[in-house]
């Protein structure tokens, strides 16, 4: 068991390492310059030059590269050249908003997308099911940048009830998490209802109910039981997606969270702040996938950690 | 469930038995019921293939819908789309001469959308296309040859499907700009390990068959077998799953666009409209609802039909 966590728990760091490492030479790599970008179009040769110098940015490849390891060993990524802090700092700032709108829109995915899947399969080939599975396939067919503008219009302009942008009161979240929730739960909702077509299919159903066993506890426990694993680890992956910032929703909401600050990292070209960006995500990325590899046998007591691991 | 159907046939008495069983309808034992099981089934795949009819339909419709006069904007009778107008700015749709309206700057917006629409599908299609082939190409080797290749195409999926996706594809087209080739690829390399995954998982299954042990017992070379005989039997399947990347294609590319990330010449595509379109949500709703209803009824069409096809093979096969 703990051999097991150590070693996922490597894998995971070594990845992290890899996408970081990435990030960092495919910035340098591209064209553009952050130190125009910092001291302005208009700077000239000598101002530029003192900006290269201060960032480190006039060094050979390699040895930006070396110091840029001794700094993520300290932890310390630098200074962000927009924010004038540290770059690790704004981003475990940004993180909190993230991190809120994600656990409401998986909350609100969960809790509508199991009965709604679980419906679907119990009334096969049915003309409801036949709607509603129509429905998801609109559901996950608009942009959600566009569906969240048009809640926006309707539900912020038109009918104010609910904050437009940013994150002041505990409303402002409702549009957001639905936007999210819109695509999220036409995703899961399919995929629920082809897990539980395939169990209520299985041999051991049809034993059960012949047993007697009730319609509802077959439904719930026994094919639900099955279903949990995949199910679990979808509503997981997507929540682990969403930690590295739901970028889109959040340009469209103004919500401060880390996906908005990426796009302005980028367009600034703040090096330091891209770097801290993608290491802290992509490190919450891991932890959160390891999670949900732990928690498989309190789902499943079938399976055993490090016996089991392709499961 | 069906015990007591058996059982009360075979008591063969007409009526009038003290049994215990005084509920028992009499009818119901010269013929138990005229619904069995098969025809249950039955139904439920005529009802199916009904589905799945329907969708393939409105599928087409809603796809040609959009596609047809996005091919044919060249020939349509349609004001140039970059073509300023100042004195007929914000024009509601449906004003002569213009179908979807106009928008801050006086452009014909029903112009702006098919000729934006132009590079939203080439995009879509090329990198549908490329991610396809690597797709098939990688996914179809690593099943078939196993062993060290297996391993390592499969890490790099894991890894990419690790990885966060936007925030990857934004960091390179943010970089290396927004032009079009920037943008195909870096699409088909998102969208790859999906094809190479469904791939390599049908491969393993078809190189066990015996055809496969056959053409190696007649003498052929194992690239040849995976060519000329194991790939043609997963193309079907991996070609439907490549119709619902092209869906999410041209949502991936509208996203990017919408972010400031997509090719701004010769025209701005979809994303990049409604992005425009957004300061004037509450004098002109047209500018951004027009174009998003576009891209959803192409992407709902082009998905519905993906998932009619996907329904009728496996009810094909019951068939047969």
């Amino acid at each position: 068991m703990t051999k097991y966590i150590l070693k996922r728990l490597g894998q995971g760091l070594l990845t992290v390492f890899l996408t970081v490492s990435t990030v960092f030479i495919l910035v340098r790599l591209a064209p553009g310059d952050p130190a125009v970008a910092y001291a302005g179009p208009l700077a000239t040769t000598e101002e530029l030059a003192k900006v290269r110098e201060q960032f480190g940015l006039d060094l050979p490849l390699i040895q930006q590269y070396w110091i840029f390891l001794q700094q993520l060993f300290t932890g310390d990524l630098g200074t962000s050249y927009s924010f004038q802090a540290p770059a690790i700092q704004v981003v475990l700032e940004r993180m909190p908003y993230t991190l809120t709108l994600a656990t409401a829109s998986i909350l609100l995915t969960a809790v509508v997308a199991i009965p709604l899947g679980v419906w679907m399969s119990r009334r096969p080939d049915t003309k409801k099911e036949f709607g509603v599975n129509v429905l998801t396939i609109a559901g996950q067919s608009m942009p959600d940048f566009w569906t969240g503008i048009m809640l926006l219009t309707f539900f912020a302009v038109l009918i104010p009830i609910f904050p437009a942008s940013g994150f002041a009161t505990w409303s402002a979240l409702v549009l957001p998490t639905v936007t999210i929730a819109i695509l999220q739960i036409a995703l899961i909702s399919r995929m629920v209802r082809r897990e539980m077509t395939t169990n209520f299919a299985a041999p051991y159903l049809t034993v059960a109910r012949s047993r007697g066993v009730r319609n509802s506890l077959l439904t719930w426990r026994y094919a639900m039981g099955n279903s949990a694993i995949p199910v679990f680890t979808a509503l997981g992956t997507r929540f682990a997606a969403m930690l590295n910032g739901v970028v889109v929703v959040e340009v469209v909401f103004a919500w401060p969270g880390v996906g908005s600050l990426i796009v302005r990292a980028l367009e600034t070209r703040d090096y330091p702040l891209i770097v801290a960006t993608v290491l802290i995500t992509a490190l919450l990325a891991v932890g959160v996938q390891l999670i949900i590899d732990l928690a498989y046998p309190l789902l499943d007591p079938r399976i055993r950690l490090g016996k089991a691991a392709t499961a | 469930m069906s015990l007591s159907d058996t059982a009360t046939p075979s008591a063969g008495n007409p009526s009038g038995v003290p049994s215990g069983l005084p509920a028992e309808p009499p009818a119901r034992k010269s013929s138990p019921s005229a619904v069995t099981k098969e025809l249950i089934a039955k139904a439920g795949a005529t009802r199916r293939r009904a589905g799945a009819k329907f969708k393939i339909r409105t599928g087409v419709i809603c796809t040609l819908l959009v596609v047809v006069p996005i091919v044919l904007a060249a020939f349509l009778p349609l004001p140039d789309p970059n073509h300023q107008n100042l004195a007929q700015r914000l024009f509601p749709p449906l004003t002569e001469g213009h179908l979807f309206g106009t928008d801050q700057l006086g452009r014909d917006l029903l112009s702006r959308i098919l000729h934006g629409g132009q590079i939203s599908l080439t995009i879509g299609v090329l990198a549908v296309v490329v991610s396809g082939a690597i797709g098939i190409i990688f996914g179809a080797a690593a099943g078939y040859f196993g062993g060290k290749l297996d391993t390592v195409v499969s890490r790099l999926i894991e890894a990419q499907m690790s990885l966060p996706l936007l925030m990857m594809l934004l960091l390179v087209v943010a970089l290396f700009g927004a032009s079009i080739p920037v943008i195909t690829f870096v699409i088909a390399i998102a969208q790859w390990p999906e094809v190479a995954r469904l791939t390599r998982s049908m491969v393993l299954v078809e190189r066990e068959k015996p055809y496969v042990s056959a053409a190696r017992i007649l003498g052929l070379h194992r690239v040849q077998i995976l060519i000329q005989h194991v790939i043609p039997n997963v193309i079907k399947q991996a070609t439907l799953v490549v119709l619902l990347l092209l869906a999410q294609a041209v949502l991936l590319e509208s996203a990017l666009a919408f972010l400031g990330a997509g090719p701004q010449r010769p025209f701005a595509t979809w994303g990049r409209i409604i992005s425009d379109g957004q300061d004037y949500l509450t004098t002109a709703w047209w500018l951004v609802t027009v174009p998003g209803l576009v891209i959803a009824v192409m992407v709902v069409g082009v998905n519905l039909l993906g998932d009619g096809l996907r329904d009728r093979p496996r009810r094909k096969k019951k068939e047969a």
